[in-house]
């Protein structure tokens, strides 16, 4: 069963996010790497990607001829995903334990995040990865 | 570049989805195939999925021994990812004019759903933060 997990956060947390140390992010980024790794191993992993920021983000709608009506303008409230795992595992339980791992990565001064992670699995009539 | 085309709906959208008529839910998918296979045949493809419903959806966080505490209660303005589309393209206005096809998914009565796109670049590295 695939599952994507979902990291995200409103645009407050992504600026407080450039406020780290080195020493902070490189903490993290360890944590993340070892997940990564064991992923790996295990034969779990699909696929991670990490997005930019919310500056660079568009909505974008179709006008009447198809034309791309484009719109940078986002509540403060506005959740933007930061990232994403996708993992192929047994049960959902396994899906929940992999999130969990990724909510106790380091943040500020050490201390897990414990930022939330939505989890959800994959509409599989739908899937069409290549 | 590559980006991420990101089609999200509050848990209303979902409810309003599944009462669309058979017709209407055909139509869409013919839509959707089609896109796929022309993203496909033009170069830029690189993948795309649909997720579950919100109802399947959850929420995770590590406890204190990071053993995971899930939750399934989101505000009724919570936007949930509905499926997306990563493509690699030339330019941004290549990949919105992508997005606005997608947005144009017939809805209901085969008119085009008009659904917001979000268009994002994805990252090549870490290096891409400033890190």
């Amino acid at each position: 069963m695939k599952y994507i997990l979902l990291m995200s956060s409103a645009r407050t947390g992504v600026e407080s996010y450039h406020a780290w140390s080195k020493q902070d992010i490189e903490a993290h980024m360890a944590a993340l790497q070892s997940i990564h790794k064991d992923l790996t191993a295990s034969g779990e992993f699909v696929a991670t990607q990490g997005l930019t920021g919310p500056s660079e983000a568009k909505v974008v709608r179709g006008e009447k001829n198809g034309v791309p009506v484009t719109d940078g303008i986002f509540p403060e409230s506005k959740e933007f995903l930061l990232g994403y795992w996708i993992v192929d595992v047994a049960n959902a339980g396994r899906a929940y334990a992999i999130a969990g791992r990724i909510s106790a990565a380091p943040g500020p001064g050490g201390k897990p995040t414990n930022m939330p992670i939505e989890v959800r699995q994959f509409a599989s009539h739908e899937s069409n990865s290549e | 570049m590559k980006y991420i085309l990101m089609m999200t709906g509050k848990k209303s959208d979902f409810e309003g989805y599944a009462s669309w008529s058979k017709a209407d839910l055909q139509a869409n998918v013919s839509f959707m195939r089609a896109f796929s296979k022309e993203l496909k045949d033009s170069g830029v493809f690189v993948s795309t999925e649909g997720l579950g419903w919100p109802s399947e959806a959850k929420l995770v966080r590590a406890g204190k021994n990071g053993e995971p505490i899930t939750d399934g209660v989101f505000p009724e303005s919570k936007e949930f990812l509905a499926g997306y589309w990563i493509i690699d393209v030339e330019s941004p206005d290549q990949a919105y004019e992508v997005a606005a096809r997608a947005s144009q998914a017939p809805g209901p009565g085969g008119k085009p759903a008009n659904m917001p796109i979000e268009v994002r670049p994805v990252l090549s590295g870490h290096a891409d933060l400033g890190l």
